[in-house]
């Protein structure tokens, strides 16, 4: 053996790597193996072309729990967030909905679709940072297991039903509303128009296989409100440098306290003794002893793939084969010539310094799902679309952009042909929707990065590509996630722990998996 | 004041008649008014066509709970009850058909027809679909807890339920709240291959929904449809509108008066609570307690008035999703049509579904979600002649077609210029699956979702009151904090589909409010 750790974590991602920094932090002597040749995961930054950097795989930050960045303290280690401070609404005929910092100016914009929406916002808003507020609750504890009578499920059952009971009751029924409906029919209830409707139920459908209209969205809406609470109105942000700063800034805090960082070692296996992780081997057979190991890779590869499933109870392994992953989103990375210009506001702009949402109609977002559905792109994709130049002239050679666009819907598998041949028929896709509102789009593009599902897959691991590791659908949250029974953290085999977005409370750059997991670790050491 | 009653019912449909008869015989003096000459609302059968009796929107009383049958005596009223050993049977394009019958094994002769695999997993398949509609089972005759004022007594009935749940197991109780907010399509890919054998079972799952297979909650709207058993078919002898006049007879046999014709233009509020209903001739009638069986918005809105009510309460009635999507067209035919894969005439006998596969019901739903209706119909037909000759003049036939998918909101056109063309595109779909069907059609009635509003008054149409979304049950129907069958206006309740649990031929939010109601008079 080549060296004794206390723990091991697996992937360098940044749950991993949160993990990671607080078992260092409480003294463990911590090694993460990860297997590119950079952390982060999907949260990295990556000079795809020479002096054009672009934030791969992710592309902004707003879930970072607060208390990871305070007690990890991160901003000693390099990070900073750039607010993103609008969402620009182009639409195809020309017009544009934008909504800003200027609350007076997003209202007037608001109404002129819609006087009725403009009325109903502030209500809309406020609601919106009240639900987030009760959720926030969740974000911090281990899921009790309702099946468990250990004291401390039975306790964490008793103060769950007390935190959210002991809600006013207008903001319990709204709750239970979020948590059922469908993200279009949720915010029809306040709002009619088209772009502000759409633009809104965009949210429900990130990371997600389901249409604005499918129950279970407005659930996805309300994780992406729940990082507004602990900032300003917008607190959608971009980390300086990409989200690979967030990464570099946790391992730096996770080598402060002493843990190893080794990029280059794919981990092959988890050896296993007697029903204990006594360590892993790489993928060129070295190995490494410890007593804890950790996951932060997706569920399937943490029990079906790290460790032989015929160690693990049958019932589990049938739980995580129907863990519903599929991967539905797909990113095109364009470097740009010049900063492209939008038909509706023509020129540069600080609407440009924000972000650029394709979500012209409600039915427009559904149709691109329809597509979907049937195991085909969308021929007119929902694009998520941010230039961190604006806002981090680093990014980009000067003078010249990087042009993030999230797509969606691209599914993993497809019902005719593969991704290899019809990945650039996709980046088409989205570069001609995105021309219809940015006429010189195609004149600019000096280069362009297509990533499928099954990029996404093959160059950072994650099962079918899917962002959130599993899709957030009421089946698949809290002590269902990602197995009932194993959403504390811990696993069949007793040492060996998972802290990846596939467990409580899921995905997006949030921390809180890592945080949970470690701290579940440390009681059970 | 005219006249004095311990309760109102507005409504004889089948949940307003089954609140009528509770109260009537725990001694109350009841009256029910309806609107329309003849009972059992939207659970009526009605002579379309002369010789021809057809059931309007229920063909069938699969889910009426025992509780009610048993309490009501409504076997001593000439409720007669029929079960089919078959539980559909679902005709495919290329010329075969699937039979489910409510029994297992029979079953699973037919599957291994078209799947092996899928005929080795569906006893599996059924058992778990049987445990999980048992728990559900549990909640449907009790009022939802309120969870803002949580009282013993409620806490002590739930926590039954909820042991009751909780006695399932780990791993059926996980499973079971697991599956209730599952889309249907991921819940049934889970156990079979087969197109046709999901296509058959889904079709269940989007039933009072405006929804494809695709939608969460699905899987809870397929185990509520499947309470009484998995693909059971059970239809009252004489036709569904036989289980109202049950009812009613109940009722009246203690006491109970039913005034037919007698549309009700208001309720009468004074200070807050109801006193009485004022009918469109301009009689009031005074009670102690008024009892609606329309719908929520029907209720508030149209007959309460939004004045009257708290606007944090009308802003939750309008926001209710109805979303009415079912139409109904009745064929006379002149003999029994002969479907393409059918070998034996019993095959008719119970629903008869056209729904090849779970994309094709998805497909149905895209054009609906669009305000278009259907290009190729999901369609569920029966033939009650076959059971029931009575329905039909001798030797012919009734066809009763249920197409799902008929958005009450067409977007490029109206319920006027569709209806006709909505029966030729139901025939000209049966024609695919039984040929030559349409030298039999002696004449046609097509009900449209603008019809049911109009003539039945479903608010949008919509048979269940209200989409059996997940968002829109239990402690959330009619709208979350009202789930107990009282109202914001003292001394009006609500009896309809559109309180818990919900549509279909149940009775229970009918024998529910009634048994509530009876609390609060009896103090």
């Amino acid at each position: 053996m080549a060296a004794q750790y206390d723990a091991i974590v697996i992937g360098g991602g940044h749950n991993g790597l949160v993990a990671a920094a607080y078992l260092a932090r409480a003294g463990k002597k911590v090694l993460v193996l990860e297997k590119r040749h950079l952390v982060g995961g999907a949260t990295v930054t990556e000079e795809v072309y020479p002096g054009f950097k672009f934030s791969v795989f992710s592309y902004v930050v707003s879930l970072l729990r607060p208390d990871i960045v305070r007690e990890l303290q991160l901003a000693r280690h390099g990070l900073t967030i750039l607010p993103l401070e609008s969402t620009l609404t182009p639409l195809p005929d020309g017009d544009y909905l934008y909504r800003g910092a200027d609350h007076w100016e997003t209202l007037r914009n608001v109404a002129r679709f819609s006087e009725r929406d403009a009325g109903a916002y502030d209500e809309y808003s406020r609601n919106m940072y009240f639900m987030a507020k009760a959720v926030k609750y969740i974000l911090g504890v281990r899921p009790p297991d309702p099946t468990r009578y250990h004291p401390r499920d039975l306790w964490g059952l008793v103060e769950m039903a007390r935190h959210f009971l002991g809600l006013p009751e207008d903001q319990l029924w709204l709750l239970a509303k979020l948590m059922t409906m469908s993200a279009a029919d949720f915010v029809e209830q306040w709002f009619e128009s088209e772009p502000l409707k759409a633009t809104l139920s965009a949210s429900g459908i990130i990371g997600t296989f389901l249409g604005p209209r499918s129950p279970g969205t407005a659930y996805v809406l309300l994780h992406h409100y729940m990082g507004e609470i602990d900032g300003a109105f917008r607190a959608w942000g971009f980390a300086r440098g990409g989200t690979g700063g967030i990464a570099e800034a946790i391992a730096s805090a996770a080598r402060a306290h002493g843990a190893a960082v080794r990029c280059d070692s794919p981990v092959a296996e988890v050896i296993v003794k007697d029903g204990r992780a006594t360590g892993v081997a790489l993928e060129n057979g070295d190995t490494f002893a410890a007593d804890i190991v950790v996951s932060s890779l997706d569920p399937r590869l943490t029990f079906l793939k790290l460790v032989d499933p015929a160690q693990l109870p049958g019932e589990l392994v049938a739980d995580i084969r129907k863990f519903n992953v599929r991967g539905s989103s797909g990113k095109v990375n364009l470097a740009l010539d010049a900063l492209p210009d939008l038909a509706a506001l023509p020129g540069p702009g600080r609407h440009l310094a924000g972000a650029i949402s394709f979500s012209p109609s409600v039915d427009y977002l559904e149709r691109a799902y329809d597509d979907a559905k049937y195991g085909d792109f969308s021929r007119q994709p929902y694009v998520d679309v941010i230039i961190p130049s604006v806002i981090d002239p680093g990014m980009a050679p000067p003078g010249k952009h990087v042009m993030s666009c999230f797509v969606q819907y691209a599914p993993y598998e497809l019902r005719e042909g593969t991704w290899e041949e019809k990945r650039e028929a996709f980046g088409d896709a989205v570069i001609d929707a995105l021309s219809t509102v940015m006429p010189n789009l195609k004149e600019v593009i000096l280069h362009r990065q297509v990533l499928t599902p099954l990029d996404i897959e093959q160059m950072i691991g994650i099962t079918q590509g899917n962002i959130f590791h599993g899709e957030l659908s009421l089946s698949q949250l809290f002590f269902l996630r990602p197995a009932p029974g194993y959403a504390g953290y811990r696993t069949p085999i007793r040492g060996y722990y998972q802290c990846g977005s596939g467990t409580h409370p899921g995905g997006g750059i949030m921390g809180a998996p890592g945080k949970l997991a470690a701290l579940e670790i440390l009681k059970d050491s | 004041m005219a006249d004095q009653y311990d309760a109102i019912i507005i409504g004889a449909g089948h949940n307003g008649l089954t609140a009528a008869a509770t109260l009537a015989m725990a001694g109350l003096h009841v009256l029910v008014v309806e609107a329309r000459d003849n009972l059992g609302g939207a659970a009526a059968t009605e002579e379309l066509f002369p010789g021809y009796r057809a059931n309007i929107g229920s063909e069938t009383v699969s889910l009426l709970q025992e509780e009610v049958i048993r309490a009501l005596f409504l076997k001593m009223h000439g409720l007669e009850l029929r079960e089919t050993p078959i539980g559909l049977f679902a005709p495919q394009p290329d010329g075969t058909a699937l039979t489910l019958w409510q029994d297992v094994t029979h079953s699973e002769a037919e599957i291994a027809f078209f799947s092996h695999h899928d005929a080795a997993r569906y006893p599996d398949f059924a058992a778990q679909v049987a445990t999980m509609a048992g728990a559900l089972q549990s909640m449907m005759l009790l009022a939802p807890p309120d969870l803002a004022e949580l009282d013993p007594s409620a806490l002590a009935k739930w926590g039954r339920v909820g042991w009751k749940v909780r006695r399932l197991g780990d791993r059926d109780m996980m499973a079971f709240m697991r599956l209730l907010p599952m889309p249907l399509k991921d819940y049934l890919d889970e156990w079979f291959e087969s197109d046709a054998l999901k296509g058959a079972l889904g079709a269940a799952g989007v039933t009072g929904t405006m929804l494809g297979p695709r939608g969460g909650g699905t899987t809870l709207q397929f185990l509520y449809q499947n309470l009484g058993g998995l693909n059971r078919y059970r239809t009252v002898a004489g036709g569904t509108g036989r289980l109202a006049e049950a009812l009613g007879s109940a009722a009246q046999a203690n006491g109970a008066e039913i005034r037919c014709g007698s549309p009700v233009a208001r309720i009468l509020v004074d200070d807050g609570r109801a006193t009485g209903v004022e009918l469109a001739g301009g009689a009031s009638i005074q009670a102690r307690a008024v009892v609606s069986g329309a719908d929520p918005k029907r209720t508030f809105l149209g007959l309460v008035g939004p004045t009257k009510l708290p606007p944090r309460f009308m802003r939750q009635v309008r926001n209710i999703l109805y979303r009415g999507s079912t139409a109904r067209v009745h064929f006379a035919l002149s003999a029994l049509p002969q479907f393409r894969g059918q070998a034996r005439e019993e095959q008719l006998s119970a629903a008869i579904r056209i729904s090849p596969s779970l994309d094709y019901l998805e497909r149905a739903y895209d054009d609906a979600k669009y305000g278009r209706i259907s290009e190729n119909l999901y369609l569920e037909a029966a033939i009650p002649s076959v059971a029931d000759p009575y329905l039909a003049p001798a030797g012919h036939h009734l066809l009763s077609v249920t197409v799902r998918y008929t958005p009450y909101r067409l977007r490029d056109s109206n319920w006027e210029e569709q209806r006709e063309p909505l029966g030729d595109r139901v025939l000209a779909t049966l024609a695919r699956y039984a040929p030559g069907i349409e030298q039999l059609v002696v004449d046609r009635h097509v009900l449209t979702p603008l019809d049911y509003e109009q003539r039945y008054g479903l608010t949008e149409g919509s048979i269940f009151h209200g989409q059996m979304g997940l968002d829109q049950m239990l402690v959330m129907r009619p709208v979350p904090g009202w789930s107990r069958y009282r109202t914001p206006i003292a001394n009006l309740y609500l009896c309809g589909a559109g309180a818990h649990p919900g549509g279909g031929v149940t009775g229970a939010p009918g024998y529910n409010a009634a048994r509530a109601i009876l609390r609060d008079i009896k103090g």
